[in-house]
């Protein structure tokens, strides 16, 4: 691993190698380098299965964590690579002539976070969220409350009671006055 | 077209006869998985209707409503959470900030029905067929959004404690109150069970906020003992609290204390609403304790002129003459009852109703009379030797060392008794360097006195005696009237009535005694009736006067309406309900003063 770990800081510049488990590891990289490091790492170093691809909003660094979970079947070893891109102005390199499922996550993570990969296949058709006008909802700074309030109808017959008045009411009502 | 499409549909039939490459599968049943976040269920039980699931929720799916079958009660709201799944977003926040950790998810996620309001219910009281699923999703084991523990006090060591009177407790720094305050959710579940309903979360709130004005201001809505009762409080709001269903309450008295340590005697006037206009009414008050103080503080507020008749050379009541200066220091009581003074309160001290000056001549001089006169008369032993030189009062004893005069106990001392005066008295004559025991007639378990008073009595070297009935007191052998045997029979505890507590019953022949140079007795008080007399009209049942709920006790003929309070009257016996007491009279007698209650 630890090879690994070098030809990849060589080649790469990639950092913070860290064993998870015995059988798996994470490696951060510049988003920039992103296709050719996955090249490298299918090519070269085994790893030819994509199991999936995510991104996590580390809102308070203003950056979207791009995550890439590869496997070595082989070696029965898995690789999750990191590489963070700007929260502003969110796009990446696609990988979809890598691995050709890589689309369909790459235009999830476009509606769930807004991030762009140019080129990667109807990137811009809805995924799961038909008719969403919203923002990007997995963003955290998404107020999923406002938006349920704008967007639908608060159903008729709820009614809610605050502890504490409901409490004076029922145990101590003289106190009301 | 091309042939090949009207070949096409006969090439994929011919495939329908041959063996399937993919495995048969039912899908008649589809179970989530294990930790699947399905509909929740809830411990209605553990549940304490806190409606923090509710605050939490991002999607406004969660109504507390009132649940069948379950009352308010003191820590309890007798709500429950009812989820609309209409908005529900399956998130499972509510589960992993619940406080008590009865809020859950079962694993179940398939439910259909034509009525789309049968998606609302509440969990754990209407009845669903997932209900007790093993399956689900919990809050992981350690995984907290509540902190549980309680910032811890700094105190005194136990060696350094009983080498002086110093205060025990040191107070919270900025940091740490803040961060206790940042532990409350603002359930406000404790205002209930607080005698004076004080507005907890709202002064919690200013701590969070580093707003010490507001936070006083919000303390003297209810209670003008801020310093007094932040250190010395019975704090029944920190049992209701919800985060104690799961952790250390909130350190709510603690908190208390923190607000009215920060602000400056000198600021409070800029800090405190001002009193009405001279309203030209005057009152008296007997007593110038917590209860009549805060009586005094409210009428004056509502300008009318008070004057407080007090028997003692110094105000405070039983906080100055029963409680001991390391629990409670004079410079804070002083604060509290300074305060009130500056409003133009008049206190006369060493003024004795019903010897100085009648109750019948306040009820002609005054437009009303407030009573808060407490529980001055001890009561005794009640076993042969009661009256023995050395036996001694508790009570009396804490007013002596408040006194500052010399105690004379002596290297050994028995404590009788098990409530907070016996600790208080124990815990002031290991200060003045003797070997105490305390012994009381049931187990520990059964002592009245506050966990922590008991527990901190033992650490500081205190000896417990339990199961211990006293039988006599006799002079001790070549004594002379300097010390005393203290003899007892040991009991054990007998389950007389189920459900009832279990009363201690004499070992026959087990007969202990001891050799004491003091034996202080703190069996309890009573109340000295003797200033009221028959032509007043004070009705008086069980040596207590009899009011109705604004504590007034007579509007006879011949005189001034007379309320009364505080110890004397009302069964809690602790300062903050004295001082709820109070500000209830004073209520009371404002509508009266302006016939709003005639
Ligand atoms: C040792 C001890 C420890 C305690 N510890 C706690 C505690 O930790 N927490 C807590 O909440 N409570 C505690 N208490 C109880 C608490 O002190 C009382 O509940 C509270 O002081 C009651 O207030 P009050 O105004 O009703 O009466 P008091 O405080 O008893 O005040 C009555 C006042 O009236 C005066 N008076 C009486 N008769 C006359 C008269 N005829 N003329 C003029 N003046 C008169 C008395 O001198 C006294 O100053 C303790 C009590 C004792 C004795
Ligand atoms: S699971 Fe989430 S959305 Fe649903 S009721 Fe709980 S907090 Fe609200």
């Amino acid at each position: 691993m630890n090879e690994l770990a070098k030809e990849l800081a060589g080649r790469y510049g990639a950092r913070g190698w860290h064993d998870i488990r015995k059988d798996l590891a994470s490696v951060e990289v510049d988003a920039i380098r992103i296709r050719d490091v996955m090249a490298y790492l299918r090519d070269e170093a085994g790893y030819g299965h994509l199991s999936f691809m995510t991104a996590i909003d580390n809102i308070e660094r203003g950056a979207f964590t791009l995550s890439y979970a590869l496997r070595d079947h082989d070696a029965r070893r898995g690789l999750i690579v990191h590489a963070d891109v700007d929260r502003a102005e969110p796009t990446v390199d696609s990988i979809h002539l890598l691995w050709g499922q890589a689309w369909t996550y790459q235009r999830e993570m476009r509606e769930w976070f807004g991030i762009d990969f140019p080129g990667s296949p109807r990137v811009d058709e809805e995924f799961v969220l038909e008719g969403w006008e919203g923002p990007p909802m997995m963003r955290r700074d998404f107020d999923s409350l406002a938006y349920s309030d704008a967007t639908y109808a608060e159903r008729p017959g709820r009614v809610t009671h605050d502890p504490a008045s409901h409490m004076r009411e029922k145990l101590y009502p003289e106190a009301a006055q | 077209m091309d042939i090949k499409d009207f070949i096409a549909p006969f090439a994929v039939w011919k495939r329908a006869f041959e063996k399937p490459f993919t495995v048969k599968k039912p899908i008649d049943e589809r179970p989530g998985a294990p930790r699947y976040r399905g509909f929740h269920m809830n411990d209605a039980d553990a549940c304490v209707g806190c409606g923090t699931c509710e605050a939490i929720c991002m999607n406004n799916a969660i109504d507390l409503v009132p649940a069948a079958g379950r009352e308010a009660k003191d820590g309890d709201s007798g709500l429950r959470p009812r989820i609309d799944y209409g908005r529900c977003c399956w998130c499972a926040l509510c589960v992993d900030i619940c406080p008590s950790g009865s809020l859950s998810m079962s694993n179940e996620y398939v439910w259909i029905d034509r009525d789309p309001d049968v998606f609302r219910y509440v969990p754990g009281v209407e009845a669903k067929p997932w209900d007790g699923s093993a399956l689900g999703y919990r809050r992981a084991e350690g995984y907290r959004l509540l902190d549980e523990d309680r910032v811890p006090m700094p105190e005194l060591g136990h060696a350094e404690a009983v080498a002086s009177f110093l205060e025990l407790v040191r107070g919270y720094s900025r940091a740490q109150a803040e961060k206790e305050a940042d532990r409350c959710v603002s359930c406000g579940l404790c205002i209930a069970s607080c005698p004076a309903h004080m507005d907890i979360p709202g002064y919690i709130k200013a701590v969070r906020d580093g707003d010490m004005d507001e936070g006083l201001r919000l303390l003297y809505e209810t209670n003008p003992f801020p310093e007094a009762c932040g250190r010395v409080c019975t704090h029944r709001c920190e049992e209701a609290c919800s985060i104690g269903s799961g952790g250390d309450p909130v350190a709510i008295r603690w908190l208390k204390r923190y607000i009215a340590d920060q602000v400056e005697l000198s600021d409070y006037a800029k800090a405190l609403p001002r009193g009405a206009a001279p309203s030209g009414k005057k009152v008296a008050i007997v007593g110038a304790g917590p209860g009549g103080l805060s009586a005094a503080y409210y009428l004056s507020m509502q300008g009318h002129a008070v004057t407080v008749f007090e028997a003692e050379e110094a105000a405070g009541g039983m906080l100055r003459y029963g409680i001991p200066e390391y629990r409670l220091p004079y410079p804070a009581l002083d604060k509290d009852i300074g305060y009130i003074e500056s409003l133009g309160v008049s206190i006369s001290r060493g003024v004795s109703i019903g010897k100085d000056i009648e109750l019948s001549k306040l009820r002609t001089d005054f437009d009303a009379v407030y009573l808060s006169t407490g529980l001055p008369v001890a009561y005794g032993l009640e076993v042969p030797g009661e009256d023995h030189p050395r036996v001694l009062d508790g009570v009396a004893v804490l007013a002596r060392a408040t006194r500052g005069e010399e105690l004379g106990l002596g290297g050994r001392v028995a404590v009788i008794g098990g409530g907070n005066v016996a600790m208080d008295a124990a815990r002031t004559a290991l200060r003045h360097g003797a070997t105490v025991d305390i012994l009381y007639r049931r187990r520990e378990e059964d002592m009245p006195a506050d966990a922590d008073e008991v527990r901190e009595a033992k650490a500081e070297g205190a000896r417990l005696v339990e199961k211990a009935i006293p039988l006599e007191v006799r002079d001790a052998p070549d004594a002379a009237g300097e010390a005393a045997l203290f003899i007892w029979n040991e009991a054990t505890m007998v389950q007389k009535e189920p459900g009832k507590r279990p009363v201690p019953e004499p070992i026959p022949g087990a007969v202990r005694e001891g050799r004491y140079d003091s034996i202080i007795a703190a069996i309890g008080q009573g109340p000295d009736l003797s200033f009221i007399a028959e032509s007043d009209g004070v009705p008086v049942k069980r040596f207590r006067p009899v009011v109705d709920s604004f504590g007034m006790a007579t509007r006879a003929a011949g005189g001034a309406p007379v309320f009364a309070g505080g110890d004397l009257v009302n069964d809690r016996k602790d300062a903050i309900s004295a001082i709820a007491d109070g500000h209830r009279a004073a209520i009371g007698i404002d509508r009266l003063l302006y016939g709003k209650g005639a």
